[in-house]
Protein backbone atom coordinates (compact mmCIF):
# COMPACT_ATOMS: atom_id res chain seq x y z
CA UNK A 1 0.00 0.00 0.00
CA UNK A 2 1.42 3.50 -1.45
CA UNK A 3 1.07 5.67 1.69
CA UNK A 4 1.48 9.01 -0.58
CA UNK A 5 -1.30 7.63 -2.75
CA UNK A 6 -3.89 10.49 -3.34
CA UNK A 7 -6.66 7.95 -3.92
CA UNK A 8 -6.48 4.82 -2.38
CA UNK A 9 -9.07 1.98 -3.52
CA UNK A 10 -9.12 -0.49 -1.09
CA UNK A 11 -10.63 -4.01 -1.95
CA UNK A 12 -13.70 -2.58 -2.98
CA UNK A 13 -16.89 -4.45 -4.09
CA UNK A 14 -20.28 -3.59 -4.93
CA UNK A 15 -23.99 -5.34 -4.75
CA UNK A 16 -27.37 -4.51 -6.00
CA UNK A 17 -30.36 -5.85 -6.95
CA UNK A 18 -31.27 -4.72 -10.44
CA UNK A 19 -35.25 -3.83 -10.96
CA UNK A 20 -36.08 -7.79 -12.23
CA UNK A 21 -34.43 -8.75 -8.36
CA UNK A 22 -31.57 -10.14 -9.66
CA UNK A 23 -28.43 -9.69 -7.98
CA UNK A 24 -25.93 -7.75 -9.70
CA UNK A 25 -22.30 -8.41 -8.66
CA UNK A 26 -20.70 -5.11 -9.86
CA UNK A 27 -17.39 -4.98 -8.41
CA UNK A 28 -15.38 -8.12 -6.78
CA UNK A 29 -12.27 -6.94 -5.12
CA UNK A 30 -11.21 -3.69 -7.21
CA UNK A 31 -7.90 -2.20 -5.53
CA UNK A 32 -6.14 0.94 -7.28
CA UNK A 33 -3.62 3.19 -5.68
CA UNK A 34 -3.89 6.72 -7.95
CA UNK A 35 -0.95 9.37 -7.68
CA UNK A 36 -1.11 12.74 -7.16
CA UNK A 37 -1.35 14.65 -10.51
CA UNK A 38 -2.00 11.49 -12.54
CA UNK A 39 -4.25 10.63 -15.51
CA UNK A 40 -5.98 7.66 -14.94
CA UNK A 41 -8.56 5.65 -17.18
CA UNK A 42 -10.52 3.36 -15.88
CA UNK A 43 -11.36 1.00 -19.18
CA UNK A 44 -13.88 -1.71 -19.88
CA UNK A 45 -16.92 -2.88 -21.81
CA UNK A 46 -20.43 -2.50 -20.15
CA UNK A 47 -21.46 -3.80 -17.50
CA UNK A 48 -17.56 -3.73 -15.75
CA UNK A 49 -18.64 -1.62 -13.28
CA UNK A 50 -16.10 1.64 -14.32
CA UNK A 51 -18.92 3.57 -13.67
CA UNK A 52 -19.83 2.21 -10.54
CA UNK A 53 -16.26 2.49 -9.15
CA UNK A 54 -16.22 6.09 -10.34
CA UNK A 55 -19.31 6.66 -8.54
CA UNK A 56 -17.82 5.48 -5.42
CA UNK A 57 -14.90 7.83 -5.88
CA UNK A 58 -17.44 10.67 -6.07
CA UNK A 59 -19.82 9.91 -3.18
CA UNK A 60 -22.54 9.07 -5.49
CA UNK A 61 -22.39 5.66 -4.65
CA UNK A 62 -21.36 3.74 -1.41
CA UNK A 63 -19.70 0.46 -1.76
CA UNK A 64 -20.65 -2.78 -0.41
CA UNK A 65 -17.37 -3.45 1.01
CA UNK A 66 -14.05 -2.15 0.69
CA UNK A 67 -13.01 1.73 1.23
CA UNK A 68 -11.64 4.64 -0.94
CA UNK A 69 -9.73 7.11 0.96
CA UNK A 70 -9.26 10.83 -0.86
CA UNK A 71 -6.15 12.78 0.36
CA UNK A 72 -6.88 11.08 3.50
CA UNK A 73 -10.18 11.32 4.00
CA UNK A 74 -13.61 9.67 2.81
CA UNK A 75 -15.04 10.67 -0.37
CA UNK A 76 -18.16 12.13 1.35
CA UNK A 77 -15.75 14.53 2.96
CA UNK A 78 -13.75 15.37 0.05
CA UNK A 79 -17.26 15.98 -2.07
CA UNK A 80 -18.43 18.01 1.25
CA UNK A 81 -15.27 20.21 0.77
CA UNK A 82 -15.96 20.30 -2.86
CA UNK A 83 -12.65 19.19 -4.15
CA UNK A 84 -14.25 16.79 -7.17
CA UNK A 85 -15.14 18.23 -10.65
CA UNK A 86 -17.13 15.91 -11.91
CA UNK A 87 -17.84 15.69 -16.18
CA UNK A 88 -20.95 13.28 -16.59
CA UNK A 89 -22.12 11.43 -19.80
CA UNK A 90 -24.39 13.99 -20.89
CA UNK A 91 -23.27 17.54 -20.28
CA UNK A 92 -26.14 17.85 -17.61
CA UNK A 93 -26.25 21.77 -18.38
CA UNK A 94 -29.23 23.90 -17.00
CA UNK A 95 -30.88 24.76 -20.09
CA UNK A 96 -32.53 28.24 -18.17
CA UNK A 97 -28.85 29.22 -17.80
CA UNK A 98 -26.57 31.09 -20.29
CA UNK A 99 -23.74 29.10 -21.03
CA UNK A 100 -21.71 31.54 -18.86
CA UNK A 101 -23.79 31.36 -15.73
CA UNK A 102 -23.63 27.35 -16.42
CA UNK A 103 -19.86 27.66 -15.23
CA UNK A 104 -20.79 30.19 -12.62
CA UNK A 105 -23.35 27.77 -10.99
CA UNK A 106 -20.65 26.05 -8.87
CA UNK A 107 -18.94 28.92 -7.99
CA UNK A 108 -22.21 30.43 -6.76
CA UNK A 109 -22.59 27.18 -4.53
CA UNK A 110 -18.85 28.07 -3.23
CA UNK A 111 -20.08 31.41 -2.05
CA UNK A 112 -16.86 32.82 -4.16
CA UNK A 113 -17.43 36.74 -4.86
CA UNK A 114 -18.68 38.07 -8.39
CA UNK A 115 -15.64 39.74 -9.71
CA UNK A 116 -13.52 36.08 -8.49
CA UNK A 117 -16.22 34.65 -10.84
CA UNK A 118 -16.60 36.61 -13.94
CA UNK A 119 -12.61 36.05 -14.09
CA UNK A 120 -12.64 32.63 -13.72
CA UNK A 121 -15.60 32.34 -15.96
CA UNK A 122 -13.35 34.30 -18.59
CA UNK A 123 -10.67 31.86 -18.10
CA UNK A 124 -11.89 28.44 -18.27
CA UNK A 125 -14.65 29.51 -21.73
CA UNK A 126 -11.53 30.54 -22.81
CA UNK A 127 -9.44 27.39 -22.05
CA UNK A 128 -12.34 25.43 -23.70
CA UNK A 129 -12.70 27.88 -26.82
CA UNK A 130 -16.22 29.08 -25.89
CA UNK A 131 -15.60 32.63 -25.52
CA UNK A 132 -17.77 33.68 -28.32
CA UNK A 133 -20.51 31.83 -27.06
CA UNK A 134 -21.28 32.70 -23.49
CA UNK A 135 -24.50 34.29 -23.72
CA UNK A 136 -25.99 30.80 -25.79
CA UNK A 137 -28.33 28.97 -23.81
CA UNK A 138 -27.57 25.04 -23.83
CA UNK A 139 -29.46 23.90 -26.80
CA UNK A 140 -28.36 26.49 -28.80
CA UNK A 141 -25.11 24.65 -28.67
CA UNK A 142 -23.80 21.20 -30.65
CA UNK A 143 -23.19 17.91 -28.21
CA UNK A 144 -19.40 19.05 -28.42
CA UNK A 145 -20.00 22.66 -27.42
CA UNK A 146 -22.38 21.17 -24.53
CA UNK A 147 -19.30 18.74 -23.46
CA UNK A 148 -17.59 21.69 -23.21
CA UNK A 149 -19.37 23.62 -21.48
CA UNK A 150 -19.36 20.96 -18.59
CA UNK A 151 -15.59 20.24 -18.43
CA UNK A 152 -15.38 24.51 -18.10
CA UNK A 153 -17.76 24.10 -15.29
CA UNK A 154 -15.91 21.36 -13.74
CA UNK A 155 -13.16 22.89 -13.97
CA UNK A 156 -13.72 26.43 -12.74
CA UNK A 157 -14.38 25.59 -9.10
CA UNK A 158 -10.10 24.78 -9.26
CA UNK A 159 -11.10 20.76 -8.15
CA UNK A 160 -8.33 18.83 -6.56
CA UNK A 161 -9.46 16.04 -8.31
CA UNK A 162 -11.67 15.88 -11.94
CA UNK A 163 -14.17 12.59 -12.51
CA UNK A 164 -15.04 12.04 -16.30
CA UNK A 165 -17.73 9.95 -16.70
CA UNK A 166 -17.51 8.62 -20.59
CA UNK A 167 -17.93 12.49 -21.34
CA UNK A 168 -17.26 12.11 -24.92
CA UNK A 169 -18.42 8.41 -25.85
CA UNK A 170 -21.92 10.15 -27.55
CA UNK A 171 -20.40 12.23 -29.88
CA UNK A 172 -18.82 11.25 -33.32
CA UNK A 173 -15.12 9.92 -33.74
CA UNK A 174 -14.12 13.46 -35.36
CA UNK A 175 -15.08 15.52 -32.07
CA UNK A 176 -14.10 12.96 -29.54
CA UNK A 177 -10.37 13.15 -30.70
CA UNK A 178 -10.47 16.98 -30.91
CA UNK A 179 -11.60 16.72 -27.62
CA UNK A 180 -9.48 14.31 -26.21
CA UNK A 181 -6.47 16.81 -27.46
CA UNK A 182 -8.01 19.48 -26.18
CA UNK A 183 -8.23 18.06 -22.71
CA UNK A 184 -5.19 17.06 -22.21
CA UNK A 185 -3.98 20.58 -23.41
CA UNK A 186 -6.02 21.81 -20.58
CA UNK A 187 -4.60 19.28 -17.89
CA UNK A 188 -1.24 20.31 -19.12
CA UNK A 189 -1.91 23.63 -17.86
CA UNK A 190 -3.82 22.61 -14.41
CA UNK A 191 -2.24 19.38 -13.69
CA UNK A 192 -5.29 17.88 -11.83
CA UNK A 193 -5.49 14.36 -11.13
CA UNK A 194 -8.26 13.12 -13.65
CA UNK A 195 -10.01 9.85 -13.37
CA UNK A 196 -11.49 9.44 -17.06
CA UNK A 197 -14.07 6.03 -17.65
CA UNK A 198 -14.47 5.12 -21.28
CA UNK A 199 -15.05 2.07 -23.12
CA UNK A 200 -12.95 3.44 -25.99
CA UNK A 201 -9.09 2.04 -25.83
CA UNK A 202 -6.99 4.16 -28.19
CA UNK A 203 -9.00 7.17 -26.15
CA UNK A 204 -7.78 5.52 -23.30
CA UNK A 205 -4.34 5.42 -24.76
CA UNK A 206 -3.72 8.27 -26.02
CA UNK A 207 -4.94 10.32 -22.80
CA UNK A 208 -3.74 8.47 -19.62
CA UNK A 209 -1.01 7.68 -17.35
CA UNK A 210 -1.97 4.22 -16.85
CA UNK A 211 -5.30 2.33 -18.04
CA UNK A 212 -6.81 0.10 -15.75
CA UNK A 213 -8.26 -2.73 -17.75
CA UNK A 214 -11.77 -4.11 -15.97
CA UNK A 215 -13.55 -7.00 -17.05
CA UNK A 216 -17.14 -8.03 -16.61
CA UNK A 217 -19.25 -10.33 -14.81
CA UNK A 218 -18.07 -9.37 -11.68
CA UNK A 219 -16.71 -6.42 -12.49
CA UNK A 220 -13.28 -6.90 -11.53
CA UNK A 221 -9.39 -5.44 -12.36
CA UNK A 222 -7.43 -8.06 -15.22
CA UNK A 223 -4.62 -5.28 -16.00
CA UNK A 224 -2.91 -1.97 -15.02
CA UNK A 225 -0.99 -0.91 -17.78
CA UNK A 226 1.41 1.94 -18.03
CA UNK A 227 1.33 4.57 -20.99
CA UNK A 228 4.69 5.01 -21.53
CA UNK A 229 4.30 7.15 -24.62
CA UNK A 230 5.86 10.91 -24.18
CA UNK A 231 4.04 14.08 -23.49
CA UNK A 232 2.77 16.60 -24.98
CA UNK A 233 0.71 13.87 -26.98
CA UNK A 234 -0.50 15.32 -30.40
CA UNK A 235 -2.67 13.13 -32.58
CA UNK A 236 0.36 11.76 -34.65
CA UNK A 237 1.07 9.80 -31.71
CA UNK A 238 -2.10 7.70 -32.77
CA UNK A 239 -0.32 6.38 -35.90
CA UNK A 240 3.01 5.33 -34.55
CA UNK A 241 3.85 1.57 -33.54
CA UNK A 242 4.58 2.30 -29.97
CA UNK A 243 0.74 3.16 -29.96
CA UNK A 244 -0.29 0.25 -31.57
CA UNK A 245 1.33 -2.41 -29.66
CA UNK A 246 -0.16 -0.50 -26.13
CA UNK A 247 -4.15 -0.77 -28.04
CA UNK A 248 -2.77 -4.49 -28.60
CA UNK A 249 -1.50 -4.88 -25.29
CA UNK A 250 -4.69 -4.05 -23.41
CA UNK A 251 -7.15 -5.60 -26.08
CA UNK A 252 -5.71 -9.25 -24.85
CA UNK A 253 -5.98 -8.07 -21.26
CA UNK A 254 -9.96 -8.74 -21.25
CA UNK A 255 -10.84 -11.59 -19.83
CA UNK A 256 -14.21 -12.80 -20.26
CA UNK A 257 -15.36 -10.76 -22.73
CA UNK B 1 -44.78 37.10 -36.35
CA UNK B 2 -43.58 36.35 -40.09
CA UNK B 3 -45.90 37.16 -43.61
CA UNK B 4 -46.94 33.44 -43.74
CA UNK B 5 -48.46 33.08 -40.61
CA UNK B 6 -49.87 36.87 -40.77
CA UNK B 7 -51.51 35.91 -44.03
CA UNK B 8 -52.83 32.66 -42.27
CA UNK B 9 -54.69 33.90 -39.88
CA UNK B 10 -56.41 37.01 -41.90
CA UNK B 11 -57.57 34.21 -44.23
CA UNK B 12 -59.05 32.30 -40.80
CA UNK B 13 -60.66 35.22 -39.73
CA UNK B 14 -62.11 36.61 -43.05
CA UNK B 15 -63.26 32.74 -43.50
CA UNK B 16 -65.10 32.66 -40.13
CA UNK B 17 -66.55 35.93 -40.39
CA UNK B 18 -67.88 35.11 -43.74
CA UNK B 19 -69.64 32.25 -42.88
CA UNK B 20 -71.09 33.14 -40.12
CA UNK B 21 -72.52 35.87 -42.24
CA UNK B 22 -74.11 33.16 -44.80
CA UNK B 23 -75.47 31.53 -41.80
CA UNK B 24 -77.22 34.38 -40.42
CA UNK B 25 -78.28 35.16 -44.30
CA UNK B 26 -79.89 31.50 -44.56
CA UNK B 27 -81.76 31.81 -41.37
CA UNK B 28 -83.07 34.87 -42.12
CA UNK B 29 -83.85 35.03 -45.85
CA UNK B 30 -84.04 30.95 -46.83
CA UNK B 31 -85.74 29.48 -43.37
CA UNK B 32 -87.38 32.58 -42.81
CA UNK B 33 -86.70 31.83 -39.08
CA UNK B 34 -87.74 34.48 -37.02
CA UNK B 35 -85.77 34.14 -33.82
CA UNK B 36 -82.91 34.53 -36.66
CA UNK B 37 -81.47 37.28 -34.55
CA UNK B 38 -81.06 35.70 -30.79
CA UNK B 39 -79.86 32.27 -32.56
CA UNK B 40 -77.56 33.62 -35.37
CA UNK B 41 -77.39 37.21 -35.37
CA UNK B 42 -75.13 39.29 -38.46
CA UNK B 43 -71.79 39.39 -37.20
CA UNK B 44 -71.43 43.07 -38.93
CA UNK B 45 -74.65 43.80 -36.72
CA UNK B 46 -72.68 42.41 -33.35
CA UNK B 47 -69.49 44.13 -34.31
CA UNK B 48 -71.80 47.43 -34.54
CA UNK B 49 -73.19 46.96 -31.59
CA UNK B 50 -70.09 46.40 -30.10
CA UNK B 51 -68.80 49.93 -31.21
CA UNK B 52 -72.02 51.35 -30.69
CA UNK B 53 -71.83 50.48 -26.51
CA UNK B 54 -67.94 50.06 -25.91
CA UNK B 55 -67.63 52.23 -23.30
CA UNK B 56 -70.24 50.68 -21.17
CA UNK B 57 -69.01 47.09 -22.09
CA UNK B 58 -65.75 47.55 -21.71
CA UNK B 59 -66.74 49.45 -17.83
CA UNK B 60 -68.14 46.19 -17.17
CA UNK B 61 -65.77 43.74 -18.36
CA UNK B 62 -62.80 45.51 -16.22
CA UNK B 63 -65.04 44.72 -13.33
CA UNK B 64 -65.37 41.25 -13.97
CA UNK B 65 -61.70 40.80 -15.47
CA UNK B 66 -59.83 42.66 -13.01
CA UNK B 67 -61.23 40.52 -10.14
CA UNK B 68 -60.59 37.22 -11.98
CA UNK B 69 -57.14 38.66 -12.69
CA UNK B 70 -57.05 39.34 -8.92
CA UNK B 71 -58.32 35.84 -8.38
CA UNK B 72 -55.95 34.04 -10.46
CA UNK B 73 -52.91 35.52 -9.03
CA UNK B 74 -54.37 34.54 -5.34
CA UNK B 75 -55.01 30.95 -6.73
CA UNK B 76 -51.82 30.64 -8.78
CA UNK B 77 -49.80 31.33 -5.38
CA UNK B 78 -51.54 28.98 -3.40
CA UNK B 79 -51.05 26.39 -6.13
CA UNK B 80 -46.97 26.75 -6.31
CA UNK B 81 -46.94 27.35 -3.02
CA UNK B 82 -48.77 23.79 -2.28
CA UNK B 83 -47.08 21.99 -5.26
CA UNK B 84 -43.62 22.81 -3.65
CA UNK B 85 -45.07 21.72 -0.14
CA UNK B 86 -45.61 18.54 -1.56
CA UNK B 87 -42.51 18.05 -2.83
CA UNK B 88 -40.78 18.64 -0.41
CA UNK B 89 -42.49 16.11 2.03
CA UNK B 90 -44.11 12.88 0.32
CA UNK B 91 -46.23 12.87 3.48
CA UNK B 92 -47.90 16.45 2.61
CA UNK B 93 -48.18 15.24 -0.45
CA UNK B 94 -50.68 11.72 0.62
CA UNK B 95 -52.61 13.67 3.01
CA UNK B 96 -53.02 17.03 0.36
CA UNK B 97 -53.24 15.36 -3.08
CA UNK B 98 -57.04 13.33 -2.30
CA UNK B 99 -58.05 16.53 -0.92
CA UNK B 100 -57.10 18.41 -4.34
CA UNK B 101 -59.23 15.61 -6.60
CA UNK B 102 -61.98 16.37 -4.40
CA UNK B 103 -62.18 19.91 -5.05
CA UNK B 104 -62.57 19.53 -8.24
CA UNK B 105 -65.39 17.32 -8.02
CA UNK B 106 -67.50 19.84 -6.75
CA UNK B 107 -69.68 21.82 -9.43
CA UNK B 108 -68.40 25.79 -9.25
CA UNK B 109 -71.68 26.30 -10.00
CA UNK B 110 -72.96 24.91 -7.07
CA UNK B 111 -70.11 26.21 -4.94
CA UNK B 112 -70.41 29.65 -6.42
CA UNK B 113 -73.53 30.55 -4.49
CA UNK B 114 -72.63 29.02 -1.46
CA UNK B 115 -69.17 31.42 -1.65
CA UNK B 116 -71.45 34.17 -2.05
CA UNK B 117 -73.83 33.21 0.92
CA UNK B 118 -70.59 33.02 3.34
CA UNK B 119 -69.03 35.85 2.27
CA UNK B 120 -71.93 38.11 1.12
CA UNK B 121 -69.71 40.45 -1.04
CA UNK B 122 -69.82 40.10 -4.91
CA UNK B 123 -65.89 41.12 -5.45
CA UNK B 124 -64.58 38.56 -2.69
CA UNK B 125 -66.84 36.07 -3.73
CA UNK B 126 -65.42 36.43 -7.77
CA UNK B 127 -62.01 36.55 -6.51
CA UNK B 128 -62.53 33.13 -4.17
CA UNK B 129 -63.86 31.40 -7.09
CA UNK B 130 -61.63 32.62 -9.50
CA UNK B 131 -59.21 31.60 -7.26
CA UNK B 132 -60.48 27.95 -6.74
CA UNK B 133 -60.43 27.35 -10.02
CA UNK B 134 -56.90 28.25 -11.20
CA UNK B 135 -55.48 26.50 -7.90
CA UNK B 136 -55.60 23.20 -9.05
CA UNK B 137 -54.44 23.25 -12.52
CA UNK B 138 -51.13 25.40 -11.45
CA UNK B 139 -50.74 23.18 -8.52
CA UNK B 140 -50.88 19.94 -10.57
CA UNK B 141 -48.63 21.04 -13.41
CA UNK B 142 -46.35 22.83 -10.72
CA UNK B 143 -46.38 19.51 -8.77
CA UNK B 144 -45.62 17.44 -12.13
CA UNK B 145 -42.97 19.61 -13.18
CA UNK B 146 -41.09 19.66 -9.28
CA UNK B 147 -41.38 15.63 -9.87
CA UNK B 148 -39.86 15.24 -13.21
CA UNK B 149 -36.54 17.09 -12.31
CA UNK B 150 -33.73 14.94 -14.20
CA UNK B 151 -31.93 12.41 -11.61
CA UNK B 152 -28.46 13.49 -13.35
CA UNK B 153 -29.29 17.41 -13.07
CA UNK B 154 -30.12 16.33 -9.00
CA UNK B 155 -26.59 14.41 -8.54
CA UNK B 156 -24.44 17.54 -10.37
CA UNK B 157 -26.26 19.78 -6.94
CA UNK B 158 -25.74 16.46 -4.69
CA UNK B 159 -21.76 16.38 -6.14
CA UNK B 160 -21.73 20.46 -4.88
CA UNK B 161 -22.73 19.32 -1.36
CA UNK B 162 -26.05 21.65 -1.66
CA UNK B 163 -28.56 22.67 0.65
CA UNK B 164 -32.10 22.31 0.22
CA UNK B 165 -32.84 25.98 -0.27
CA UNK B 166 -30.55 26.18 -3.23
CA UNK B 167 -31.74 23.09 -4.87
CA UNK B 168 -34.86 24.76 -4.95
CA UNK B 169 -33.72 28.27 -5.64
CA UNK B 170 -31.10 27.09 -8.61
CA UNK B 171 -32.62 23.60 -10.13
CA UNK B 172 -36.37 22.56 -9.01
CA UNK B 173 -38.29 26.07 -9.45
CA UNK B 174 -36.15 27.23 -12.69
CA UNK B 175 -36.72 23.70 -14.19
CA UNK B 176 -40.65 23.24 -13.18
CA UNK B 177 -41.56 27.14 -14.57
CA UNK B 178 -42.54 25.37 -18.70
CA UNK B 179 -44.95 23.20 -16.56
CA UNK B 180 -45.99 26.05 -14.20
CA UNK B 181 -46.94 28.25 -17.08
CA UNK B 182 -48.95 25.09 -18.77
CA UNK B 183 -51.24 25.34 -15.80
CA UNK B 184 -51.04 28.92 -16.21
CA UNK B 185 -52.35 28.88 -19.80
CA UNK B 186 -55.58 26.15 -18.59
CA UNK B 187 -56.10 28.12 -15.74
CA UNK B 188 -56.01 32.11 -16.92
CA UNK B 189 -59.65 32.19 -19.61
CA UNK B 190 -61.17 29.88 -16.68
CA UNK B 191 -60.72 32.18 -14.15
CA UNK B 192 -61.95 34.85 -16.57
CA UNK B 193 -65.27 32.34 -16.57
CA UNK B 194 -65.60 31.93 -13.21
CA UNK B 195 -65.89 35.72 -12.12
CA UNK B 196 -68.46 35.96 -15.20
CA UNK B 197 -70.60 33.05 -13.58
CA UNK B 198 -70.62 34.76 -10.08
CA UNK B 199 -71.47 38.08 -11.96
CA UNK B 200 -74.63 36.30 -12.70
CA UNK B 201 -75.56 35.17 -9.14
CA UNK B 202 -77.18 38.76 -9.25
CA UNK B 203 -74.01 40.74 -8.56
CA UNK B 204 -74.56 45.12 -9.84
CA UNK B 205 -72.01 45.20 -12.46
CA UNK B 206 -69.57 43.25 -14.34
CA UNK B 207 -69.83 41.31 -18.27
CA UNK B 208 -71.82 38.58 -16.33
CA UNK B 209 -75.14 41.28 -15.62
CA UNK B 210 -75.27 42.40 -19.30
CA UNK B 211 -75.18 39.01 -20.64
CA UNK B 212 -78.16 37.91 -17.76
CA UNK B 213 -80.23 41.09 -18.39
CA UNK B 214 -79.94 40.77 -22.41
CA UNK B 215 -80.72 37.70 -22.58
CA UNK B 216 -83.89 38.07 -20.76
CA UNK B 217 -84.73 41.65 -21.41
CA UNK B 218 -84.56 40.87 -25.62
CA UNK B 219 -82.34 42.78 -26.20
CA UNK B 220 -80.78 39.94 -28.56
CA UNK B 221 -77.80 42.18 -30.23
CA UNK B 222 -76.25 43.44 -26.32
CA UNK B 223 -76.44 39.95 -26.01
CA UNK B 224 -74.33 39.00 -28.75
CA UNK B 225 -72.05 41.77 -28.03
CA UNK B 226 -71.20 40.63 -24.37
CA UNK B 227 -70.44 37.21 -25.32
CA UNK B 228 -67.93 38.99 -27.92
CA UNK B 229 -66.80 40.90 -25.13
CA UNK B 230 -66.62 37.81 -22.69
CA UNK B 231 -64.48 35.63 -25.69
CA UNK B 232 -62.24 38.29 -26.21
CA UNK B 233 -61.60 38.32 -22.26
CA UNK B 234 -60.83 34.94 -22.24
CA UNK B 235 -58.94 35.71 -25.14
CA UNK B 236 -56.59 38.42 -23.86
CA UNK B 237 -56.23 36.32 -20.32
CA UNK B 238 -54.40 33.59 -22.24
CA UNK B 239 -52.37 35.46 -24.12
CA UNK B 240 -50.89 37.98 -21.42
CA UNK B 241 -49.57 34.63 -19.78
CA UNK B 242 -48.11 33.54 -23.27
CA UNK B 243 -46.07 37.38 -23.03
CA UNK B 244 -45.70 36.06 -19.16
CA UNK B 245 -43.76 32.97 -20.68
CA UNK B 246 -41.77 34.98 -22.75
CA UNK B 247 -40.57 36.92 -20.46
CA UNK B 248 -39.80 34.54 -17.78
CA UNK B 249 -38.80 31.30 -19.65
CA UNK B 250 -36.23 33.34 -22.09
CA UNK B 251 -34.27 29.96 -22.62
CA UNK B 252 -37.28 28.31 -24.44
CA UNK B 253 -35.96 26.55 -27.69
CA UNK B 254 -38.75 28.45 -29.64
CA UNK B 255 -37.52 32.11 -28.83
CA UNK B 256 -33.87 30.87 -29.79
CA UNK B 257 -31.81 30.09 -32.74
CA UNK B 258 -29.30 27.50 -32.58
CA UNK B 259 -25.53 28.77 -32.94
CA UNK B 260 -23.32 27.08 -35.22
CA UNK B 261 -21.46 24.06 -35.05
CA UNK B 262 -18.15 23.23 -34.23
Amino acid sequence: MNAAAEIQIESVSMFYKDNKGNDIHALNNVSIDIQKGEFISLLGPSGCGKTTLLRIIADLLEPSMGKVTVCGQTPKETRMQQKYGIVFQNPVLYDWRTVKNNVRLPLEMMKINKTEQNSRIEKQLELVGLTNFKNHYPHQLSGGMQQRVGIARALAIQPEILLMDEPFSALDEFTREKLNEDLLRIWSKTNKTVIFVTHNISESVFLSDRVCVLSPHPGRLSAIVDIDLPRPRTREIRETPEFFSLVSKIRNSFEGV
Amino acid sequence: MNKNKTLVLLVWFAGIFALWELGAFSLVNIFHDKMAASKLPYPHEVIATLAKNWQTLSEAGAVTFSKAATGFALGASIGIILAILMSISKIAEQIAFPYLIVSQMIPVLGLAPIIFNLVRNMDASRIIIAAYITFFPVAANMLSGLKSVDIDKRELMYSYAAKKPSIYMKLMLPFSLPYLFSGLKIAAPLSVTASILVDMLGSKNGIGVKLLYSLYGGTKDIFWASVFTSALMGIISYFIVIIAERIFIPWKKEFNTKAGED
